[in-house]
């Protein structure tokens, strides 16, 4: 294997500290877990100057409930987050990030890692979808809240400026008439990416789910909502039927490719099983 | 640049570049060699070791990144009462082959038995899901894990 490229290192102790660093430095590049981007250092995918290391900024380590919203810091590892009590508001959530990768990787990879990476693949994103999280994004006297979405611009492009740095993600606390899913489909079990995946997040009143919204991986440039097929269920009983309505509607809805993990009409129909499970399964964990 | 760490529960500060991996480090730089170089994009899991005390691929961390904190690789579990038994576990099972895996597999076997010291066959193989042996023999490893457990902690 190659050697990594020659970089500059930085380590910030505090927020004020890591955004002036990103704000001065030229081709700087944020690093937490390492956990994609050495990897990509190594294949030469990218040359930064510097790197600013985030892990020694305590303040960004946490995941805590605030302002009604569950926030998950930047340096949070998917370890942190999937053991963490609050999490279980979120099942899928931790349906996904319990399964990233494998310990090793879930011990040093971050949530905020794997989302600004911006894989189409990447496991956190379609949960987080479900649960309209936003994302925070810091520079030098300026934070924005946006939503997840748009922090993909395209197949691993994020829409960062170089000088930004994601400090949070966050949802709003789930109501408990609610519950969610996530689940995938891969080559193996552990340690690759999905072939194509979907969370679904339901809440119901009685038997009829007043509010659904459901998200896919690996099926379009970026991991995507379907608002198409959440009109198709919300407000309905989630009988066969409609559950199968929703599925047809979700084939339909996606734009997947074909490469080397699979065919475009393979991931179109599995889209659509996954969906099913994964709404049946979301049904059945609402106390 | 200097980076002190503890390595084994001894300080040592060693000068290096920052751009090399911890696993570089160890290896060339200290002399550690149980911990093995494999795929250097953190998919074998031959480098694993744990930085205070939970298991991380090697090739991923970035030697600075060490700094103030706790290292530990095989060596420094030598005389564990609970890496013994697995040690001894691995050899009377047959689950080594040619062994460039069992440094690391040794690593994620010891903080499953640590963490959860009855698993059951599914929470092993989820244990060692990080560690890939190319001479295929994950069902000895597993059944020498679940051996350790028991000489362990006998239900």
């Amino acid at each position: 294997m190659k050697p990594l490229p020659r970089f500059q290192y930085h380590a910030p102790k505090t927020l004020a500290e890591a955004v002036q660093l990103m704000d001065t430095l030229d081709e700087a590049k944020p690093v937490i877990g390492g956990t994609d981007l050495v990897p990509l250092l190594r294949e030469a995918a990218c040359s930064p100057s510097h790197l600013v290391d985030l892990n020694r900024v305590a303040e960004l380590n946490y995941v805590r409930e605030q302002d009604g919203f569950i926030c998950i810091g930047a340096t949070a590892t998917h370890a942190q987050v999937a053991a963490s009590e609050l999490m279980r508001r979120a099942p899928a959530v931790v349906d996904a990030v319990s399964r990233i990768g494998s310990p090793q990787i879930r011990n040093r990879g971050s949530v905020a890692g794997n989302l600004c990476n911006a894989s189409p693949a990447a496991d956190s994103a379609p949960p987080l979808l479900v649960y309209d999280a936003e994302v925070k994004i810091e520079s030098i006297g300026e934070t924005a809240i946006v939503p997840l979405q748009e922090l993909f611009a395209g197949p691993k492009i994020n829409s960062l400026e170089p000088n930004e740095l994601v400090t949070e993600i966050r949802f709003p606390v789930p109501p408990d008439s609610s519950s969610s899913s996530f689940m995938r489909i891969a080559r193996r079990k552990a340690f690759t990416l999905s072939v194509v995946s979907a969370a679904a997040y339901v809440e119901m009143d009685g038997g009829v789910c007043s509010e659904a919204r459901v998200a896919f991986g690996s099926v379009a440039e970026t991991p995507i909502r379907a608002p198409e097929v959440e009109e198709l269920i919300s407000g309905k009983e989630l009988d066969d039927e409609t559950i199968s309505v929703a599925a047809e509607a979700a084939r339909r809805s996606v734009a997947p490719i074909t490469d080397v993990r699979g065919t475009a009409e393979y991931r179109r129909a599995m889209c659509g099983v996954l969906l099913k499970r994964a709404i049946k399964t979301a049904v059945g964990r609402v106390d | 640049m200097e980076v002190s760490f503890e390595l084994n529960g001894e300080p040592v500060t060693v000068t290096v570049e920052p751009h090399v991996s911890l696993l570089d480090m160890l290896r060339d730089e200290m002399g550690v060699k149980s911990v093995k170089k494999g795929c250097e994009q953190g998919e074998c899991g031959a480098c694993t070791l744990l930085l205070d005390g939970v298991p991380v691929t090697s090739c991923l961390v970035l030697a600075p990144q060490v700094e103030g904190r706790h290292v530990t690789t095989i060596e420094g579990l030598e005389k564990n009462p609970l890496m013994i038994d697995l040690r001894e576990a691995f050899i009377e099972n047959g689950a080594v082959q040619c062994g460039f895996c069992t440094p690391g597999m040794l690593m994620s076997a010891y903080v499953l038995l640590r963490d959860n010291p009855h698993p059951s066959m599914e929470e092993a193989k989820r244990g060692i899901e990080g560690n890939i042996c190319r001479c295929t023999g994950y069902t000895k490893i597993i059944e020498a894990i679940l051996d350790a457990a028991e000489r362990i902690a006998p239900e």
